[in-house]
């Protein structure tokens, strides 16, 4: 897995490559959590580049959806990829956290 | 007439990267095979040995995790046997996908996950190891 952050304006996107599993996840963790302890704390994730995301995975995000609204901030996700896709509905993520097709839309959703 | 292959591993969780890699090399070209049928198999595989590594080998030396995939005619079949402390994957609870965040648990999902990409999931315990055996109906 190879993580990537970049800061635009007020948002901090986290771009995520290769799989993220029990091996892996733990490093997307701390990344994330590693940005709300330096203050960013609305976040959008993008899982674009994402081939392989397993219930590890999802159980990162949701900790890091909590944290980052925990901090008075968001966390958003971009998923353009059908098995993330379908890992993010099977849980029912999308109730819970927004979930955009392209980077640029997540980013512009915290300014509207 | 049906085709097999096996790989084994030691129960460590480099080892997920290696079972997904194993999964798509023999599916490939496969008639009913698509990335979506891929895809449930590889989530279904390394759900099943992240919770054989992290839980079936806890508190115990990592022994071997040894995976057999069978192609039939209309199916496919994954018998996962390791020799770990077995569990009943039927007594995980369901986790509650409505649920609020504040809610919401974090973990739970990989005995749900495995039920959702697959069409039959059997567990047994046997003098040769403990058997996860997950069916795939081709359509």
């Amino acid at each position: 897995m190879k993580t990537e952050v970049k800061h635009e304006n007020s948002v901090t996107v986290v771009s995520v490559s290769e799989s993220v599993d029990a091996m892996t996840a733990a490093d997307l963790t701390k990344t994330i959590n590693d940005q709300i302890s330096d203050g960013h704390v609305n976040l959008v994730i993008d899982l674009a580049g994402v081939v392989f995301m397993s219930s590890a995975g999802l159980r990162t995000l949701l900790g890091a959806v909590k944290e980052s609204r925990g901090a008075g901030g968001d966390l958003r996700i971009v998923s353009s990829q059908a098995g993330v896709d379908k890992v993010l509905k099977m849980s029912g993520f999308h109730t819970i956290a927004k979930v955009f097709t392209s980077a640029a839309d997540a980013v512009a959703s915290f300014s509207s | 007439m049906a085709e097999t292959f096996r790989i084994a591993r030691a129960a460590h969780l480099e080892a997920l990267e290696d079972f997904r890699a194993f999964i798509k090399v023999h599916c490939a070209g496969k008639n009913g095979i698509n990335d979506e049928v891929l895809y449930d198999l590889q989530l279904a595989v390394d759900e099943a040995c992240t919770n054989i590594i992290t839980h079936g080998y806890n508190d115990m030396d990592p022994g071997s995790i040894i995976l057999d995939l069978e192609f039939a005619r209309d199916q496919v079949l994954i018998t996962i046997t390791d020799f770990g402390h077995s569990f009943e994957p039927g007594n995980a609870p369901t986790p509650d996908i409505h649920a609020p965040i504040e809610e919401r648990k974090e973990s739970g999902f990989g005995i749900f996950f495995i039920q959702q990409s697959v069409d039959h999931m059997d567990y047994k315990v046997t003098e040769d190891g403990n058997k996860l055996i997950l069916t795939k109906i081709l359509k």
